[in-house]
């Protein structure tokens, strides 16, 4: 075992082994890999030498959702240490979300497991051989005779296929089970059109969009994708914008985007869509108007808290606004009504014109079958029906609720087989884990839609001893020969790469598949679009009943950090604040503010919320964005296993929660729960420390009106009648006329203000960007950010060189509730205020206008953290450099970029490594560094595109022209620190008359 | 005339009692009390350099600090031992100066606490850094790396002001000892007398002598005043030159030179209304010093009081919300305990300090001094910490929670310099015997004078 696990573990000699196999070039794109994993070709052009310092960069595909986003894995010396999107693919388009660049942290998680372990008789854990492994499953599913279940995970592989067929050969049965399904949405569009494919949406032609409930900004569907076409028609450009419009009972972050929150209780959604498609329908003459008869606005509003006219005037502005797009689903709409709110929002879209222009049907994204068919496999579990259960890629232990009695039905199977590569809740319960290799240590692929297959080789020898379980699959199958004798393959990868040369069809496949790897996949020239038929789908619209009597109707809802509650085990997603309430590292339930007041409870309060199915205790969240009927919590963490970070950390909500019950998904809102309070406390590891401006105008904004004209936001607001920050007499302005123009004449001395050197800057758009916080996570990961924990966020110690400042607007008084967001980092001002108190330069300016801070003169005075207006340089407090990395999570670090040790200032240096990586880059092939080569991690990762940098002083730099734009400011300007980072103002799709300008004065 | 009787900055006793009352305090068997004393001043100083070095072996999170609060105990803590060190300045050497009387009688224990209170504070710009191994990168000196400290930033001119402080302060302290120190050495003998004999560097009390030293006193006394203005006005510099709103105020430099004085002569009454009941120096230091040093610090508390209220004006009429913001949360923000808390004991409390009676009183003035010393602790609290939570960007507004680590350093301190200065006082002359002296035939002279 001792030999095992040294060949399997990573050392250095192993480590040079990979470095001397895998050899490097120029930094060219598209490795690919064409031998056994021991011996890695990366390179099409193959380079004398291995280059240490010089990046490999393959092409991959992200598994930490089903979206399947095309990744671009940088490494350095034979490991992993970025995940970037990758530009061609059709999916992402080179950017990623924060959960696909977490998944650094599952290769290299420190709690994966070292090789298979067999549950002993005590119940404790014994690390065993892979060769007794595979020989004890072989001899129990030998012995099964067909009494064999196996859960899936992910559905369209080739991998999936064949474990479908090595499944159906031994006579097992097979479930694909994800619990982010979208099942609600398949049976809904049988209804409407008599298909259960999915639709691909388009939000970038979308000219009006409206979302019930489905939170299409974090995890419904094909997040980053979604983001992209939102910010693409949502983002203010050449005059105009899309509009968006949320309905739902709780402002989830999709709905902070939207421009209108109508907040209407969970299961009456249904209502405004049908109303919706029948003012719309009966405009048009549609010939779905005489089923949507019943469903007037008149007739419905009143069940909806809005107004009949505020749906008229919705519908009109919809229809008119062609195409158009509506949505719905995801877990926040999922209560017994989904099937009727989704087949609602299908002919809404039917009757507005918008299937084959913004709903396109005939590339079905992959999907597995949610809850459907899990609970009758459960069920025949229960009843002892099966001798061998094989969990894969799916921790249903966990996802399921506590109350449908899972654990103890998977409890009646006598063995238990698990693939999971940290012991989940589920491997905890099986007798043998035998852990798969990460995506990157393994070869895969991802049939993400029709004519986009996704393409995984291996980039790094494994980390820890883990073996694909396709491999697993063959040597079983050898083993138990019989039915599965034909899985005969050498190896899983010689099988996937056969079922490749059956899609590549090329005379010369090996060439072929190269660039089909390097590229990160196949992708097809364009997309199917399928007029879908319509069926004669009932419309109807029950009321969607409630389990238990409680006062607060209970609303779960996914985290886009945590997802599923896999991102549960990685410390970049525990401490990256939720975007809405900014807490890290814990759970939290949201309580509307005259909730509040009522139960006479505070944040932080531990409160006991109460259902039919089961009670949990949870902190308080006031928050003004739900209902004060609802009670909204997030999923994802409470986990009683899934390694150190995850588990006992935060509460699951699914313990309030019942088992499905029967229409193919989990209800997740279909709860009442009642509330008590402990009068115990929490502290909240919140980040933000007051949410609102202050009239400070640090986050502007104008309504789209006024940005079509050219205004710029000062304009805009007096335009709003705000009084402006000009208040000086005449006097007083003939007295310090001049004064600034000096003032900045006097700041350029000692700046280099004539230097030949470039002069970098930075534009952020926030009409694009949504506070996704993708970019804080892609920062972490390019500058070696520590993350420090629970304890030290109560201190507000978080390291995050850069952050998504999260404000509020209204919410008061009638006014709506509106959020902000802007990523702040250093805003390397030309007349820094952190530079000259340091007392021993420290901090200092360098010739190309960056703010510098060297780490090795800093003795840690932290004046300039104090002198700083934006409290952008975060101090090592402790030895963070030596606890936030154990054991391999050291392998993450970039090379390019040092780790801090205590007591030094760091701060955001707008990635140096990467100005300098291009401009040496540019001098080995003597030229200038072109605009857009120096690419900050922030903007690589966002994926709204709501960043851009360069060099201010080349006129034709994009960065420039975003520098023009007429909503640009700086924030504090009044502080006249002249910071290199321009925000251009958000624009509000709102009529001018509604527009108020608060956040300035 | 019964000038004498009634004068009551002359000393009643003859030179031999005077002597024999301050030498006692020396000579003196140390009571159980001083050793209790003594060792609780050991073991706090204790404390406060094994929290110290906790800090070094794990780093400055110790202590509760909180962005965007990078200041706070450890800064308030060296502010208010600064402040201290003003008092004694000012009354040894500008008192000196002026001609005033009543200071005879107090000012070497002011001096030397001045003295102790400057090396208590001094430690703590090291003990606040990151990495307090490298305080000296702070100091201008050749190094092959041609690296030079910053001169634009405050925190050099800091450096400068306190180490020039410390050395002219111990100077004047250690040069006035000089003749006191010589008459201790002819009461003691056996090894002690070759320790005083040593310390006292061979005064006889010849003309020659006495010609040179009160030259030299007089010199140093003029080197040290202006040093009493300008070493609070660098340290307030620290805060004015930032553009924290809270900080960056005009009004500073005298703002905190007055608060300086003010802490300092509270800190003085706290000291000497115990010491001269535990010293039996009574008749020494009389209602009439304290009298004038009530005085002094009516004047001080009052020109705080003005400042304070001029703070809040400027912050109006200014009509800058940043500034505006930060005083309004200081009097109802999550600090207002903080800022009330100077406000009473400094404006409001000294204006008790009109009434003669109260000024006489005391038991009113001890209870009265520890009320500044607790408001000037909390005045340097509420600009630090109070200032730094909220700047600019409401999103990163905080507070802190200090931690054990704090308070030892805090409690450490006043262990460290109460060490200092009860050593102080038992081995040292802590009334000046020849400025009393000094006073006596002067006394007697103008009396006869005006008698006759």
């Amino acid at each position: 075992m001792a030999d095992q696990n040294r060949s399997e573990g990573v050392d250095r000699r192993q480590f040079l082994k990979v470095l001397g196999t895998t050899g490097a070039g120029a930094a060219v794109l598209g490795g690919c890999s064409t031998d056994r994993v021991a011996k890695l070709v990366p390179y099409m052009v193959q380079s004398e030498d291995q280059v240490p310092g010089i990046a490999t960069w393959y092409a991959s595909t992200c598994s930490e959702c089903n979206s399947g986003c095309g990744l671009h894995v940088k490494t350095r010396e034979g490991r992993p240490i970025k995940l970037e999107g990758n530009p061609e693919h059709p999916v992402n388009a080179g950017r990623l979300c924060s959960r696909g660049q977490a998944g650094l942290q599952a290769l290299y998680n420190p709690d994966r497991l070292a090789g298979p372990m067999a549950k002993n008789a005590a119940g404790k854990w014994d690390e065993i051989k892979w060769d007794d492994a595979i020989a004890r499953l072989a001899a129990k599913i030998g012995a099964a005779h067909g009494e064999l279940a196996v859960i899936n995970g992910y559905a369209a592989s080739t991998f999936s296929t064949m474990l479908t067929k090595w499944t159906t050969a031994l006579g097992g049965v097979i479930t694909n089970f994800e619990p982010f399904s979208r099942e609600a949405e398949r049976l809904a569009n049988q209804k409407t059109w008599g298909r259960t494919d999915l639709p691909v949406y388009d939000f970038a032609a979308a000219k009006y969009i409206v979302s019930f409930g489905a939170d299409f900004l974090e995890t419904w569907g094909s997040v980053v994708e979604q983001q992209r076409g939102f910010a693409a028609s949502h983002g203010f450009h050449d005059g105009g914008m899309s509009r968006a419009v949320f309905v739902g009972p709780r402002m989830s972050l999709t709905a902070a985007n939207a421009d209108e929150w109508l907040n209407v209780p969970a299961g009456s959604e249904t209502l405004v869509a049908l109303a919706m498609a029948h003012v719309v329908a009966t405009k048009h003459g549609h010939a779905r108007a005489a089923s949507l008869s019943a469903y007037a606005p008149e007739q419905v509003a009143g069940d909806t808290g809005l107004t009949a006219a505020q749906i008229t005037v919705l519908a009109e502005a919809f229809a008119a606004a062609a195409p158009s797009l509506a949505v719905a689903g995801g877990v926040g709409a999922q209560h017994r009504g989904s099937i009727e709110l989704c087949h609602a929002v299908n002919l809404l879209n039917e009757v507005a014109g918008n299937i084959g222009k913004t709903v396109t049907f005939g590339s079905a994204p992959a999907m597995s079958e949610g809850d459907g068919r899990i609970q009758p496999l459960f069920d025949r579990m229960a009843k002892g029906e099966f001798q061998v259960v094989l969990v894969h890629d799916a921790n249903p232990l966990y996802t399921l609720p506590r109350s449908g009695k899972f654990a103890e039905a998977f409890a009646k199977v006598p063995f238990k087989v698990s693939t999971a590569a940290v012991l989940d809740e589920t491997a905890a319960a099986c007798d043998l884990i035998l852990p798969n290799l990460h995506g990157l240590e393994r070869w895969d692929d991802q049939n993400t839609r029709s004519g986009v297959t996704g393409m995984m080789q291996p980039v790094v020898e494994p980390v820890r001893g883990g073996m694909h379980t396709g491999d697993v699959l063959l040597k079983v199958a050898k083993v138990v020969g019989g039915a599965v004798a034909s899985f005969n393959a050498p190896s899983f990868e010689a099988h996937l790469k056969g079922e490749w040369q059956k899609n590549i069809k090329a005379i010369d496949f090996a060439t072929a598949m190269c660039e089909a790897l390097g590229r990160g996949g196949i992708f097809a020239a364009s997309t199917p679009n399928e007029q879908p038929r319509a069926a004669a789908g009932a419309v109807s619209y029950t009321k969607p009943t409630f389990d238990g009597a409680g006062d607060y109707v209970f609303m779960p809802y996914p985290s886009m950090l945590y997802h599923d509650g896999r991102g549960a085990n990685k410390p970049w997603l525990l401490e990256n604040p939720d975007p809405i309430t900014k807490i890290t590292w814990q759970s939290w339930v949201e309580v509307h503010p005259d909730t509040a007041a009522k139960l006479d409870v505070r944040e932080g309060e531990i409160v006991e919320l109460t259902s039919p199915h089961g009670k949990l205790r949870a902190q308080v969240y006031v928050y003004a964005g739900v209902r004060p009927d609802t009670l909204a919590m997030p999923l994802g963490l409470g986990h009683t296993e899934y390694g150190r970070y995850a588990k006992g950390r935060g509460v699951n909500p699914l313990d309030l929660l019942g088992a499905a019950d029967g229409q193919g998904f989990l209800p997740y809102v279909a709860t009442r729960v009642s509330v008590a309070r402990t009068g115990d406390y929490q502290k909240v590891a919140r980040v933000d420390g007051t949410p609102r401006q202050l009239g400070r105008g640090i986050i502007q904004s104008m309504p789209v009106a006024y940005a079509a004209k050219g205004m710029t936001p000062e304009e805009s607001y007096k335009a709003a009648g705000r009084p402006t920050a000009e208040t000086n007499t005449e006097l007083e302005r003939t007295a310090i006329e001049g004064w600034h123009e000096k003032q900045i004449a006097a700041s350029q001395l000692g700046n280099y203000a004539d230097a030949p050197h470039p002069k970098w800057g930075m534009a952020v758009d926030l009409s694009r960007c949504t506070g996704c916080s993708a970019c804080v996570t892609a920062c972490y990961a390019e500058n070696n950010i520590p993350t420090v924990g629970e304890e030290q966020v109560f201190r507000r110690r978080e390291m995050s060189w850069l952050r998504i400042e999260r404000y509020w607007e209204g919410g008061t008084d009638g006014e709506p509730l509106q959020a902000r967001f802007a990523p702040v980092m250093c805003q390397h001002c030309d007349n820094a205020p952190c530079e000259p108190v340091c007392p021993v330069y420290a901090a200092y300016h360098t010739p190309d206008g960056l703010n510098g801070q060297v780490y090795n003169r800093c003795v840690g005075t932290r004046y300039c953290s104090n002198n700083c207006p934006f409290k952008v340089r975060y101090f090592n407090w402790l030895k963070y450099n030596e606890t936030a990395w154990p054991e391999p999570l050291n392998l993450q670090l970039n090379p390019d970029v040092v780790t801090r040790s205590r007591g030094v200032m760091e701060k955001c240096t707008f990635c140096i490594q990467r100005i300098r990586g291009a401009q040496h880059t540019a001098r080995l092939e003597d030229r200038d560094v072109r605009d857009g080569e120096v690419v900050t991690a922030c903007q690589q990762g966002c994926p709204s595109g709501a960043i851009t940098f360069g060099n201010v002083k080349d006129a034709a730099a994009e960065v420039v022209q975003w520098k023009r734009d007429h909503r640009g400011y700086v924030m504090l300007e009044e502080t006249n620190v002249r910071p290199a980072v321009t925000y251009l103002a958000k624009v509000l799709n709102i009529e001018p008359a509604a527009f108020h300008g608060a956040e300035e004065h | 005339m019964a000038v004498i009787a009634h004068d009551p900055s002359m000393p009643t006793q003859t030179h031999a009692e005077v002597t024999r009352d301050v030498i006692r305090t020396i000579t003196e068997k140390p009571t159980r009390g001083y050793y209790i004393l003594a060792g609780t001043m050991a073991f706090l100083t204790l404390v406060m350099f094994g929290t110290l070095g906790a800090l070094l072996k794990y780093g400055l999170g110790l202590a509760g600090y909180s962005p965007p609060i990078m200041w706070s105990v450890y800064i308030t803590t060296f502010v208010f031992w600064i402040g201290i060190g003003h008092a004694g300045t000012l009354i040894s050497a500008i008192l000196y100066l002026f001609r005033s009387r009543w200071r005879t009688a107090v000012y070497r224990s002011t001096e030397a606490m001045t003295v102790f209170a400057v090396m208590t504070a001094a430690l703590f710009p090291i003990i606040h850094i990151g990495r307090q191994w490298l305080f000296y990168w702070l100091l201008p000196y050749p190094n092959q790396r041609y690296l030079w400290p910053n001169f634009k930033s405050p925190l050099i001119w800091d450096v400068f002001a306190i180490s020039t402080y410390l050395t002219v302060s111990s100077t004047f302290l250690m040069v006035g000892l000089v003749p006191d120190i010589a008459a201790v050495r002819d009461h003691v003998s056996g090894w002690k007398k070759k320790l005083y004999g040593w310390l006292s560097l061979g005064w006889t009390g010849a003309d020659s002598q006495w010609r040179h030293y009160t030259r030299a006193y007089l010199y140093l006394a003029a080197l040290c005043t202006p040093l009493v203005l300008s070493v609070h006005s660098v340290v307030s510099w620290d805060f004015a030159m930032s553009i924290v709103p809270g900080w960056h105020g005009t009004i500073f430099a005298p703002y905190f030179v007055a608060g300086a004085i003010y802490s300092g002569v509270g800190m003085v009454m706290t000291l000497i209304i115990p010491l001269r009941k535990v010293l039996r120096i009574e008749h020494m230091i009389t209602d009439y010093h304290f009298d004038n040093l009530a005085k002094l610090t009516l004047l001080t508390g009052s020109i705080l009081f003005y400042a304070y209220a001029m703070e809040y004006f400027v912050a109006w009429y200014s009509g800058n919300p940043f500034e505006q913001m930060t005083f309004w949360r200081r009097a109802f923000g999550p600090n207002w305990w903080a800022g009330w808390s100077m406000i009473i004991c400094n404006a409001f409390v000294s204006q008790l300090l009109w009434f003669p009676r109260i000024r006489t009183n005391l038991t009113a003035l001890f209870v009265i001094s520890v009320f500044i010393n607790i408001g000037m602790w909390f005045e340097r609290y509420v600009i630090v910490v109070g200032s730094l939570a909220n700047d600019y960007l409401p999103y990163v507004w905080g507070q802190i929670n200090p931690t054990w680590a704090d308070w030892c350093i805090l409690a450490g301190s006043f262990g460290w310099f109460g060490l200092w200065f009860t050593l102080f006082y038992k081995n040292f002359p802590i009334v000046a015997i020849q400025e009393i002296k000094e006073m006596i035939p002067m006394q007697r002279r103008s009396a006869a004078a005006r008698g006759h």
